[in-house]
């Protein structure tokens, strides 16, 4: 719980005029989870994106176990990071045309280069964790948002990632849905995964996260951990996002 | 009423020619099935290259977006002229290979393949467009869900960008061959006796155009079902659509 896995040093990103982020640092540690929270437009969704490089930053530095990944405004390492980090997004982002177990498979076989025995039997192993083992030759199109979201998770499971980015997973899912996808997340956290979760569910990143991260205007405005900046924030942005989001 | 009849429906004429219509058409046939193939083939390969991403391969994309607008924007009839005359005149003047320049592969005459190449360059770039709708209309998240599992660009965009937008462009690619089918005909310019050239030659022997009817009529046959195919397709489509899946 102590070894640096991920260190981000004055990470900025703009969209033309507009600057997104403004300089971000921060430390993730192996084990750790991490919950970033924030107003929408705070720039957590692109810090996250920015960590795998979905979004190319313009500044700043990534270093993935001591190994510099971005630097000088461009990536160093592309392939051991994304293969190092595994995202799940708001979306789902299922393949349509594929089964679930071709789902988890895939990348498995043309970036792992696995055989498809063992791409196979790691999906079922990974379905099954996430209770989807009886829906494994199902299409998207037949699972709910809640099952597809679970399929995701599994998808970037397969890949063996040191680290995983949820992008606001529950978000785009019926509140009914939300809990079992929930749970899968707390028992990776269990599990020892190290995690950064962008997230709404302020009583999930009070349970489960190590640390919180509370973002405004594109820097990281305060964190720390959960008790402290969810139940007794020093800054004044901070108490006035959480008196929006907590009172109801 | 009568002469207005026998001018286009000579059943006579029609009769003595059937056998020689059969043969006509067969060239249409294959015209039609071998540069179709290949123009589905080349079309692709353009639209993948005008999506290459990155700013070295830019030059790459521009070269691609510059041959689709040159070909969307000529003739097919000229570019016709152009492969066999150019080609042709090429060949006799010993700078490029008589093979290549007045090519009868597997036994089949030159002005087929002249027609074969000017009809697949063409309509390469109609059917690149199609695909770059296609590739386009794949949501962003797709390519982003499959970098992030490590695939590189080319993984992601065969295994997961192409099969998706292959199966949303079948009905306006096959609308695409429907009107490749019939500008086939353009090739009689050349001298291959498909449907429209026998047409003529019968009309020039008989001053009588039935056989041109006649060629119609084959044409007819198989483009009608292709049209039924696609408003078919792109009704269940819709259908599916309205299910709500993608």
């Amino acid at each position: 719980m102590s070894e640096v896995i991920l260190k981000v040093a004055g990470l900025t990103k703009s969209y033309g005029k507009l600057d997104v982020l403004t300089g971000i640092d921060f430390e993730l540690k192996k084990g750790e989870v991490v919950c970033v929270i924030g107003p929408s437009g705070s720039g957590k969704s692109t810090m996250l994106r920015c960590l795998n490089l979905l979004e190319s930053p313009d500044g700043g530095r990534i270093e993935l176990e001591g190994r510099e990944v971005f630097g000088e405004g461009k990536p160093k390492d592309l392939d051991a990071l994304r293969r190092e980090l595994g995202m799940v997004f708001q979306q789902f982002n299922l393949f349509p045309h594929m089964s679930a177990r071709e789902n988890v498979t895939i990348a498995q076989r043309k970036v792992r280069g696995r055989d498809k025995a063992a791409a196979d039997e790691r999906a079922m192993d990974l379905l099954t964790k996430v209770g989807l083992a009886d829906k494994i030759d199902e299409y998207p199109d037949r699972l709910s948002g809640g099952q597809q979201q679970r399929v995701a998770i599994a998808r970037a499971l397969a890949m063996d990632p040191q680290i995983m980015l949820f992008d606001e997973v529950t978000s785009a899912l019926d509140p009914e849905l939300v809990k079992g996808v929930l749970d899968v997340l707390r028992g990776l956290a269990d599990m020892g995964m190290t995690m950064v979760c962008v997230t709404h569910e302020m009583n999930f990143a009070r349970d489960v996260a190590d640390r919180v991260i509370f973002m405004d205007g594109g820097v990281i405005v305060e964190q720390g951990k959960p008790a402290d900046v969810l139940g007794n924030p020093q800054q004044e942005r901070t108490q006035q996002f959480l008196g929006l989001v907590l009172d109801h | 009423m009568g002469e207005f009849f026998n001018t286009f429906f000579d059943f006579q004429i029609m009769g003595d020619n059937l056998g020689d219509a059969f043969t006509a058409f067969w060239w249409t046939i294959k015209l039609s099935l071998i540069s179709g193939a290949l123009a589905l083939v080349w079309g692709l390969i353009l639209a993948v290259l005008r999506q290459l991403p990155g700013r070295p391969l830019a030059p790459i994309r521009w070269l691609t977006i510059a041959y689709i607008d040159a070909f969307r924007g000529i003739p097919l009839l000229l570019v016709i002229l152009l492969t066999s005359g150019g080609l042709g005149t090429l060949a006799s003047q010993d700078v490029i290979p008589r093979d290549l320049g007045i090519p009868q592969w597997f036994g089949l005459p030159d002005p087929f393949w002249y027609g074969v190449i000017a009809i697949t360059i063409t309509y390469g770039a109609y059917m690149a467009e199609v695909y770059r709708a296609g590739i386009e209309a794949v949501p962003r998240g797709q390519m982003e869900a499959a970098r992030s599992l490590g695939m590189s660009h080319g993984q992601a965009m065969r295994n997961i960008i192409v099969p998706q937008a292959i199966r949303k462009v079948i009905p306006p690619l096959l609308n695409d061959f429907i009107a490749l089918m019939k500008d086939t005909a353009l090739v009689s310019v050349l001298g291959l006796v498909e449907m429209v050239q026998l047409g003529s030659d019968v009309y020039s022997e008989t001053y009588n155009p039935s056989v041109y009817v006649l060629g119609a009529a084959f044409f007819l046959v198989v483009t009608i079902p292709l049209a039924r195919l696609v408003d078919w397709m792109i009704k269940r489509q819709e259908q599916k659509f309205q299910r709500g899946i993608p």
